[in-house]
C-alpha cells in the first residue's frame, strides 16, 4: 500500500485514504508543491531587487508587499508545517508501534484543511507581512484580502493544533507497552515536542486573529489604538505563539538528523538521552524569550534583560544537538550518500545562524539589526539552512521506499553543492546587507547607495544559483520516480544492517521482520 | 549516562561564552540608556508615509531635520497612524514609533554632515520611501 | 570509543580552552580601545555608536572563534571519518551487528 509507480494506484485511492503513510505522502507533496510556488516569489523578489530604481518585474510596491508577505506566509505555514508533519505521519506510527495514527479520520481532516487554507491566503494575496502587526493590519490594509489571510490562517492554526493532539496521542497512549518512552527514536521524539509546543502556543494566535478580525470589523478595539486598545498587546500575543512556532519549524528537521546521521555513520547514536534532553529543554525554554522580537518597542530596561536571559537560556539546548551529531560522526565510517550530504551541510549552517541568534539577542545590538536585512539573513539560515537542509536529506532519504527506484547520486551533489553556495551566498550577504542599514521589506532602494547595490546584486546571484538547484532538485524528483534504477528496498545504499524504519512504512502492514 | 567529559566540557563552554554575551549587553546597554540630563527634546512623529520634527523652541521641520554638533538630543517619538521605527543608521539611533505610546532615542552628534533617516518597520504602501534627512551643522553660537 | 579518539578529544578540549582564553583576552583588547577612543574624544558625551559597534565587534570575535572550532571540528571530521579515507577500510565495531545504528554506547560501554 505506497505509492508505488511500478504498481500504480488511482490517485483518488491515496486522496481519501485516512491511512497514515497515505496521508503522510499527501502532506508531503502539497508541502514541496507550495515551496515551489513560494521558492517563484522569493526569485521575482531577489530579481526585483537586482535592479534598484528601474521596477523590473514587480512595477509598483502594492504588488511587492503582497508577494512578500505571501512567500513568507507559505515557506513557513505550507511548506514547513507540512513538511514536517508528512514526515511524522509515515515514521511516528512506526517508530511507535502502533498500526497508524491514534485518530486516522481527524488526520485526513487536518490535512485537507491545509489546501483550504493556503487558496484563501494565496486568492486573497494580502499586504500584511507575515507578523501582520497592529494596528497595520487593522485600520488600513486592505480587504477582502486581509480579511482571507485572517480566515486563512485561521484554518492553518486549527489544523495544526489538530494534527497536534493525534501526534500526542499517538506517541504517548498508543506507543507500544513494550517500548519505554526513553527508547523512543529522536524524530518521534521531536514531533511529540513540537506537538506540544503548538497545543500551548497555537491557541494564543488563534485568539489574536479573531480580536484582529473583530477589530477590523469596528466591534472591538484591543489592538486599535484610535478606539482604546494597545498595538504592543498584539505583539505580545503574535510572539508568544511565534517563538515557541520557529523551534516548532527546526525541530522535526534535528528529528530527522537524528534518523539520518546514525544511520549513514553506521553507529550508534552518541547520546539518546542527551538528544531528549535538549528537546524537552528546548520546548520548555523556548517559552520565555518571545519578547526578544520586541526590544525596541519602548520596552524597559528589566523587560529587555528578562528576555534576554531566557532567550540565552536556550541556546545550551541547541549546542548539544551539534554537538550530539559530531560526536556520532567521531569514530565513525560515513557514507556520503545525498541524505547524509545534506544533513552535515545542515548542521554547519544550524550552527552559524545560532551564532547569529545570539548576536540578535544581545539587546544593544537591536539598534543595529533589528528591522533590517540582518534578521532576513537569521532567519533564513535557519528557514533554509537547517530546516530546508534536513527536509531535503529526509526526502531524499525516504525516496526508494516511496517510489521503489534510485535518484541519481550525481545530480543530487549538483543540487547539494548549489544549495549549499547558494544559501551562504544569499543569507551572509543578507547579514551585511543588514549591517549597512538597509531595512526589510522594502519595495526599492536608492540607487546612489553603492553599498546597498552592490550586496543585493551579489544576494541576488547567490538566490539564482539556489534557485537553480532548486529546479535540479524538481527536475530530478519527477525524472527518477519513473525512469530511475529500481532500488534496493532492504538497503537502497547498501549500508549493511537491516532494519529501517522506513522499511516497514513501506510494509505498513506487516511482512518485516525488524521488531 | 551517556554524557562523558567532553560533552560537559562542551556545555560549559556554550554556557561561558552566553554569561559573557549577557554581561556585556547588560553593561552596554545600561550605559547607553542613560540619557544625559541636558539634552534638547526633539519630538519626532511618523505617519505614511513621511518624518515630522518639533523642536523645543517649537519650530517645525517635515523630512529634514537640522541639529547641531556637540549638543545632545532626545527625541520623543510618536506615531499617527500605524507602528514605524524611526531609524538614523548611521548614529545608530533607533526605535519604533507606536500609536498611543511615546517612545524615546538619543544621540549626541559629534561630526557635522547629512545622513540618511528612514522607517525600519513596515508600515505599508510606501514604507520603501518614508526617507529624511538628518543634518548636522557647526554650533556657531 | 577507541582510545586514539579519546586521545584526540583531549587535544579538542584543550584547543577549545585555549580559544576560550584567548577570546577573553581579545575582548579585553577591544576594551581598551574603546576606552582610548573616549579619552580622544573630548565631548563630555557617552559616544553611543561607538560604544554599540565595539559591543558588535566583541561579540563577532567570539561568535568567530566558537565558529572556527565547531567548523573546524566538522571539516575534520567528515575528512577523516569519510569511508573513503584509507583508514577507514577496516567496518568499524558496530557493524557486525544486525543494525548498526540500534546498539548504544550506553550498554556497550565505550
Ligand atoms: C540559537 C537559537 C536562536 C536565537 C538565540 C534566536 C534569536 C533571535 C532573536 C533575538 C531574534 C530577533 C531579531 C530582531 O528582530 O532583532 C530572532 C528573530 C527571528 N528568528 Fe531567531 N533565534 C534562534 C533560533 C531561531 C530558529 C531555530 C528559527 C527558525 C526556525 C528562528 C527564526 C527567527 C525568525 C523567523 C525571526 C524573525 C522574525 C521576524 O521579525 O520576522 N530563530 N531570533
Ligand atoms: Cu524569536
Ligand atoms: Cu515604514
Amino acid at each position: 500500500m505506497v505509492l508505488e509507480l511500478q504498481k500504480p494506484r488511482p490517485v483518488w485511492q491515496i486522496m481519501f485514504s485516512t491511512h497514515h503513510t497515505d496521508v503522510g505522502y499527501l502532506y508531503t507533496i502539497t508541502g514541496l508543491t507550495f515551496l515551489f510556488m513560494a521558492g517563484v516569489l522569493a526569485m521575482i523578489i531577489r530579481t526585483h531587487l537586482f535592479f534598484p530604481g528601474e521596477g523590473v518585474l514587480v512595477s509598483d510596491s502594492a504588488t511587492f508587499n503582497r508577494i512578500f508577505t505571501v512567500h513568507g506566509l507559505t515557506m513557513l505555514f505550507l511548506f514547513a508545517l507540512p513538511v514536517a508533519n508528512g514526515i511524522g505521519n509515515i515514521l511516528v506510527p512506526i517508530m511507535v508501534r502502533y498500526k497508524d495514527m491514534a485518530y486516522p479520520k481527524l488526520n485526513a481532516i487536518a490535512f485537507w484543511m491545509n489546501p483550504v487554507g493556503g487558496a484563501l491566503l494565496w486568492l486573497g494575496f494580502a499586504d500584511v507581512s507575515w507578523v501582520s502587526y497592529a494596528p497595520y493590519s487593522i485600520i488600513r490594509a486592505p480587504g477582502p484580502a486581509a480579511d482571507m489571510f485572517i480566515f486563512g490562517m485561521k484554518i492553518l492554526g486549527i489544523s495544526s493544533i489538530l494534527s497536534s493532539i493525534n501526534f500526542v496521542v499517538t506517541v504517548l497512549k498508543c506507543k507500544h507497552p513494550d517500548l519505554s518512552l526513553r527508547r523512543v527514536p529522536l524524530f518521534a521524539w521531536s514531533m511529540l515536542t513540537v506537538s506540544l509546543m503548538t497545543l500551548i502556543a497555537m491557541p494564543t494566535y488563534a485568539a489574536a486573529l479573531i480580536m484582529m478580525l473583530t477589530d477590523r470589523l469596528g466591534l472591538s478595539g484591543f489592538f486599535n489604538p484610535f478606539a482604546g486598545g494597545d498595538p504592543i498587546a498584539y505583539l505580545h500575543l503574535f510572539w508568544f505563539t511565534f517563538h515557541p512556532e520557529v523551534y516548532i519549524f527546526l525541530l522535526p528537521a534535528i528529528g530527522m538528523m537524528y534518523e539520518i546521521i546514525p544511520r549513514f555513520s553506521r553507529k550508534p547514536l552518541y547520546s539518546q538521552a542527551s538528544g531528549v534532553f535538549a528537546f524537552v529543554m528546548l520546548g520548555i525554554i523556548g517559552f520565555a524569550s518571545w519578547g526578544h522580537h520586541m526590544y525596541s518597542t519602548g520596552m524597559d530596561f528589566t523587560t529587555k534583560v528578562v528576555f534576554m536571559i531566557g532567550t540565552l537560556a536556550a541556546v545550551p539546548a541547541s549546542g548539544m544537538h551539534v554537538f550530539n551529531f559530531l560526536a556520532t560522526m567521531w569514530g565513525a565510517r560515513i557514507r556520503f550518500a545525498a541524505p547524509m550530504k545534506f544533513a552535515v551541510g545542515g548542521i554547519a549552517l544550524f550552527f552559524s545562524a545560532g551564532a547569529g541568534g545570539v548576536l540578535n539577542s544581545a539587546m544593544p545590538l537591536d539598534f543595529i539589526s533589528h528591522g533590517t536585512y540582518w534578521v532576513v539573513g537569521h532567519m533564513h539560515l535557519f528557514l533554509t539552512g537547517t530546516i530546508g537542509f534536513g527536509f531535503v536529506a529526509m526526502v531524499y532519504y525516504m525516496f526508494p521506499y516511496i517510489t521503489g527506484r534510485m535518484y541519481s547520486e550525481k545530480w543530487a551533489n549538483v543540487h547539494f553543492i548549489g544549495m549549499f553556495w547558494g544559501t551562504v551566498q544569499v543569507f551572509f550577504t543578507q547579514h551585511l546587507l543588514g549591517l549597512e542599514g538597509m531595512p526589510r521589506r522594502i519595495y526599492d532602494y536608492p540607487p546612489e547607495f553603492t553599498s546597498w547595490t552592490q550586496l543585493n546584486q551579489i544576494a541576488t546571484v547567490g538566490a539564482w544559483i539556489l534557485g537553480a538547484s532548486f529546479a535540479v532538485f524538481l527536475a530530478s524528483l519527477i525524472y527518477y520516480s519513473a525512469k530511475g534504477k529500481p532500488a534496493n528496498m532492504d538497503d537502497p545504499w547498501g549500508l549493511g544492517g537491516k532494519y529501517y524504519y522506513p522499511v516497514a512504512a513501506k510494509n505498513p502492514h506487516g511482512g518485516h521482520s525488524g521488531y | 549516562m551517556g554524557h562523558d567529559t567532553a560533552e560537559w566540557v562542551f556545555v560549559a563552554v556554550v554556557i561561558a561564552v552566553l554569561v559573557y554575551v549577557g554581561v556585556d549587553s547588560w553593561i552596554v546597554q545600561k550605559e547607553v540608556e542613560d540619557v544625559p540630563a541636558d539634552a534638547e527634546v526633539i519630538k519626532v512623529t511618523g505617519q505614511q508615509w513621511f518624518w515630522s520634527f518639533e523642536h523645543a523652541d517649537g519650530t517645525k521641520e517635515i523630512s529634514t531635520l537640522h541639529l547641531k554638533k556637540g549638543h545632545a538630543y532626545k527625541f520623543e517619538i510618536y506615531s499617527r497612524d500605524v507602528m514605524h521605527s524611526f531609524n538614523i543608521p548611521d548614529w545608530v539611533v533607533f526605535e519604533d514609533a507606536v500609536p498611543g505610546h511615546t517612545n524615546h532615542a538619543w544621540f549626541a552628534p559629534n561630526e557635522v554632515g547629512t545622513y540618511p533617516i528612514q522607517c525600519r518597520e513596515y508600515c505599508g504602501l510606501l514604507h520603501y520611501n518614508m526617507r529624511g534627512s538628518l543634518v548636522v551643522e557647526d554650533d556657531k553660537s | 570509543m577507541k582510545s586514539t579518539s579519546k586521545q584526540q578529544m583531549k587535544t579538542l578540549i584543550a584547543v577549545s580552552i585555549i580559544a576560550l582564553v584567548a577570546l577573553a583576552l581579545v575582548s579585553q583588547l577591544h576594551f581598551a580601545y574603546a576606552q582610548l577612543a573616549q579619552q580622544e574624544n573630548t565631548k563630555q558625551y557617552l559616544n553611543l555608536r561607538a560604544e554599540v559597534w565595539n559591543l558588535f565587534f566583541r561579540m563577532t570575535t567570539a561568535a568567530f572563534t566558537v565558529g572556527a572550532i565547531v567548523s573546524g571540528t566538522m571539516i575534520w571530521l567528515v575528512w577523516r571519518f569519510r569511508e573513503s579515507n584509507p583508514k577507514n577500510k577496516a567496518p568499524t565495531k558496530w557493524e557486525h551487528l544486525e543494525d548498526p545504528t540500534a546498539g548504544s554506547y550506553e550498554e556497550e560501554g565505550h
